[in-house]
């Protein structure tokens, strides 16, 4: 095996972008109350882990925090067990449970050794299928959550995204609306069981369970689902048309820096031209080294970090630039913004750096898909947004095949100053 | 369990391949046997540096990020008091980027003064910033120090000064640098779907010809045992009174390290373990409790620390500390906690086995520890501590004389 002749140390040895990434198709199951069960076997890892997938994010919710709050006390207290019973018991088998809410959803999930399987979906049907949200833990839970919320708003940067939020949705729509803390003052047990009555429903839920899994997994979770009271998916309203403002401005006297967010609403993730702005905004900010961050921080020092990304939501989607500079950098950090963005409108992306940038956007799916619990968490990702898994090497196929001219075409239609929204938080009136 | 070749090169350069046929993403771990522990009591905070300078570009790639960006890859290192650790992900067929850059830093690396005063400067802002400037964040300089008076573990990571690390001159680096980074000094790991074949192929490609260089161990003094009880207490901008107390435990590959393993367990392993139970719930006398192990290779701490509640005289606190070790010292501990703690270690065992990151990692580590089998095999040794294992060592371990006591004051509670 010894090697005799060196190697070439002067050149980077051949890389190639893969050119498919497979993702590998869920297999479904079609569970009592019309429940889908998706599964993706990873057998010898000896562990399983189980997502309940439901329609209840804050979106969802007519009364503020309501949503959190239901998602946050599932686990408090069931008709037969205790908050502390249910940690410990968990906690005896080494299993893991965790909540994540968005705007538009809420994810349940446990994480254990394959032998445990039975005895944690028993505690998996206290928490998902009988909670009772006890007075105390309710109120415990809503005073600690205004603290939090209270500390948060302290901060310029936590300001600015709500800002943006209502600059670009309006503060009445669903996906723009934030409320005072105090509200969780009047936030009651009755508030949050009506909440998780007509959301944690068969009709509002799908599952996904990778890992170890045979049959009699299959068996149990079913058991669990014929359980869940069916509910009703109905329609929704349809939410009002967002309503932007062109910029806004939060005064923030004793800040050291300006938060600062510019953006618009774009679109959800199946419309044709999302992976195109997705490709866009990494060029503009989407990793060390780009645009923003060659500009701000390495020109200029004007900040640390500074980013771009196309966010998805059920119903919609926006573009937006983010940083926090030093106050007296504001309004040049703002300008600069938009010198970037005009840039990507006027000149082509050179090969090199599109290039570049290809390879880091497939390089972060593969990392995200690294283990088959990574692969679940792209599989929720894609039921939510209505793909099944091919999703993933049709947004792999399109990065690699992404032109300069088609960047140079989105950013010219979705990145034009006057549709863009401006919002800074910080000590300097602009 | 996981699977693994294991290949020595003629330079010393040791090489573990793990073949994952799920992943399309391979790990590349190089792991360097120095870290803290190896550094003079003059010169502490030097690996750490030296971690730093290690992306500073070499001669023939001057800008160490974009290659692995172009391979569609993510980088990054750590350095403890033991080791210095530096890891790669890419796609499998970019993996040989990833040997080319490892095996160029190991020798070509370029180290000017401009470069080395620049990340000086990092690093004293980094000593700063989570030292000095945080709640609580110079604990470690002053338990550290007052635990152990000759072993190096007597200074954390970073060091014991930033006056150190200020005085660092290129002689000191390049001496470092020639000593410690060698082939015969190093662990290299892949973990993805990659042929084990094909990985020592392309560790012979682009390692072989390195020099090996000869690593002596550093002699590293053992530290005496402790003869009489030591004690701290500061005053600083923190919001509650914390007391922390440590012992003396065995090294890694002792029995000890399971044992206490288990106990930091029983005592601490979320909310149904007997210091949050007791002194937290019950009695309301802290606001928060945590223990744990240091689990360095040398001879270890075994520690015990919690936040007082508002009011709360720390005599009070302390005492109920050593009552609980006194209980683990004289009530077996029931086969309930027994289990429990065993569940949680074998489901954090294969929780850590998912990615091709960890695996690379743990492959690198085992080795340096010079028991690569024992990644397989330490489920074993839990199951095998039980009660009188916990009381024999919770009896000999829970000693006033040989504690280390550091209390942390509020500003306005003394």
């Amino acid at each position: 095996m010894k090697n005799s002749i060196s190697p070439d140390r002067n050149v980077q040895p051949a890389v190639s972008i893969p050119d498919r990434v497979e993702l590998p198709l869920a297999e479904v199951h079609n569970m009592a109350g019309g429940v889908k069960l998706y599964c993706l076997p990873a057998p010898g890892y000896g562990v399983v882990r189980v997502s309940f997938v439901f329609r209840a994010g804050s979106s969802w919710q007519d009364v503020p925090f309501c949503a959190s709050a239901t998602a946050n006390n599932l686990a408090e207290g069931s008709s037969t067990m205790t908050s502390q019973q249910i940690a410990e018991t968990l906690d005896y088998y080494g299993s893991y449970f965790d909540v994540s809410i968005d705007r538009d959803w809420s994810v349940v999930t446990f994480v254990c050794l394959s032998k445990f399987f039975g005895q944690t979906m028993g505690l998996a049907r206290e928490i998902v299928l009988d909670p009772i949200f006890p007075e105390e833990e309710l109120r415990t839970y809503c005073d600690k959550s205004k603290q939090t919320l209270t500390i948060n708003r302290m901060k310029v940067d936590f300001n600015a995204r709500e800002l943006f939020s209502r600059s670009i949705y309006g503060a009445a729509h669903p996906y723009g609306v934030s409320s005072p803390a105090e509200r969780y003052d009047d936030l009651t047990r009755e508030d949050v069981r009506r909440f998780y009555a007509s959301h944690y429903t068969a009709a509002n839920c799908f599952v996904v369970m990778s890992g170890d899994i045979d049959e009699s997994h299959i068996r149990t979770v079913g058991e669990l689902l014929a359980a869940m009271p069916t509910g009703d998916a109905g329609e929704r309203p349809a939410f009002p048309e967002p309503c932007s403002i062109s910029s806004a401005e939060m005064p923030f006297p004793d800040a050291v820096q300006s938060a600062i967010r510019v953006g618009r609403v774009m679109f959800p993730r199946s419309h044709p031209d999302f992976i195109g702005m997705q490709v866009v905004a990494s060029v503009l900010g989407g990793y060390f080294g780009s645009r923003l961050v060659r500009n701000l921080r390495e020109e200029r020092g004007y900040t640390y970090g500074a980013y771009s990304a196309m966010v998805n939501l059920d119903r919609s989607g926006y573009f937006a630039a983010a940083t926090e500079v030093g106050a007296r950098f504001t309004e040049d950090a703002v300008a600069q913004i938009l010198v970037e963005t005009e840039r990507l409108r006027n000149e082509p992306v050179p090969e090199e750096e599109l290039s570049l940038v290809r390879n880091i956007m497939v390089g972060e799916v593969l990392r995200i898909l690294d283990g088959p619990f990574g692969v679940a968490d792209v599989t929720i990702e894609n039921i939510q947004n209505g793909f099944d898994n091919t999703y993933i090497s049709s947004f792999v196929e399109e990065v690699r095949r992404i032109t300069p001219e088609r960047i140079l075409e989105l950013a010219d239609r979705y990145l034009a100053p006057d549709a863009l929204t401006t919002v800074v938080v910080g000590p300097q009136q602009m | 369990m996981i699977d693994y070749s294991e290949y020595r090169l003629a330079n010393g350069l040791t090489v573990i391949a793990n073949r994952d046929r799920l992943s399309q993403l391979a790990a590349v771990n190089l792991l360097y046997r120095v870290g803290a522990r190896n550094e003079e009591p003059v010169r502490t905070g030097f690996a750490h540096l030296f971690e730093h300078l290690m992306f500073r570009g070499t001669e023939r790639v001057p800008d160490f990020d974009m290659p692995v960006q172009i391979a569609c890859g993510e980088n990054n290192a750590f350095t403890n008091n033991d080791y210095t650790d530096y890891y790669m992900t890419m796609p499998k067929a970019n993996i040989e980027t990833a040997f080319w850059l490892e095996s160029d830093r190991m020798t070509g690396l370029d180290i000017t003064l401009s470069k080395l005063e620049a990340e000086k400067s990092v690093v004293i802002e980094e000593y700063n910033q989570r030292y000095l400037n945080q709640p609580y964040g110079d604990q470690w300089l002053l338990l550290r120090d007052m635990a152990y008076k000759v072993h190096p573990y007597r200074w954390p990571t970073i060091g014991l000064t930033p006056d150190h690390i200020r005085n660092a001159s290129m002689a000191d680096v390049q001496a470092f640098y020639k000593r410690y980074y060698r082939p015969s000094n190093a662990v290299l790991a892949v973990s993805g779907d990659i042929e084990p074949e094909r990985v020592f192929e392309l560790a012979e490609k682009w390692f072989g010809e390195l020099d090996g260089g000869n690593v002596a161990a550093d002699e590293i003094p053992s530290e005496p045992v402790q003869t009489e009880a030591r004690r701290c207490e500061v005053t600083r901008d923190v919001p509650a009174t914390q007391i922390t107390i440590a012992f003396h435990m065995g090294g890694r590959l002792s029995a000890d390290y399971y044992t206490c393993d288990v106990m930091t367990d029983m005592l601490a392993g979320g909310t149904s373990a007997r210091l949050y139970r007791r002194l937290v719930k019950e009695r309301r006398l802290f606001c928060s409790v945590n223990s744990y192990i240091t689990g360095d290779m040398d001879p270890g701490l075994f520690v015990l620390t919690g936040q007082l509640m508002p009011g709360v005289d720390v005599h009070t606190g302390e005492e109920a500390f050593w009552n609980e070790m006194m209980l683990l010292c004289n009530e077996p501990a029931t086969d309930e906690e027994l289990q429990k703690v065993r569940n949680k270690f074998e489901a954090n065992m294969l929780y850590g086995e998912l990615n091709v990151m960890n695996k690379a990692l743990n492959l690198s580590y085992y080795s340096m520890l010079g028991n690569l089998a024992l990644i397989n095999g330490e489920l074993k040794m839990y199951r095998q501590v039980d009660a009188a294992r916990v009381s024999e060592t919770a009896c000999r371990l829970f000693r006033r004389d040989e504690s280390s006591t550091l209390v942390i004051y509020g500003k306005d509670e003394k």
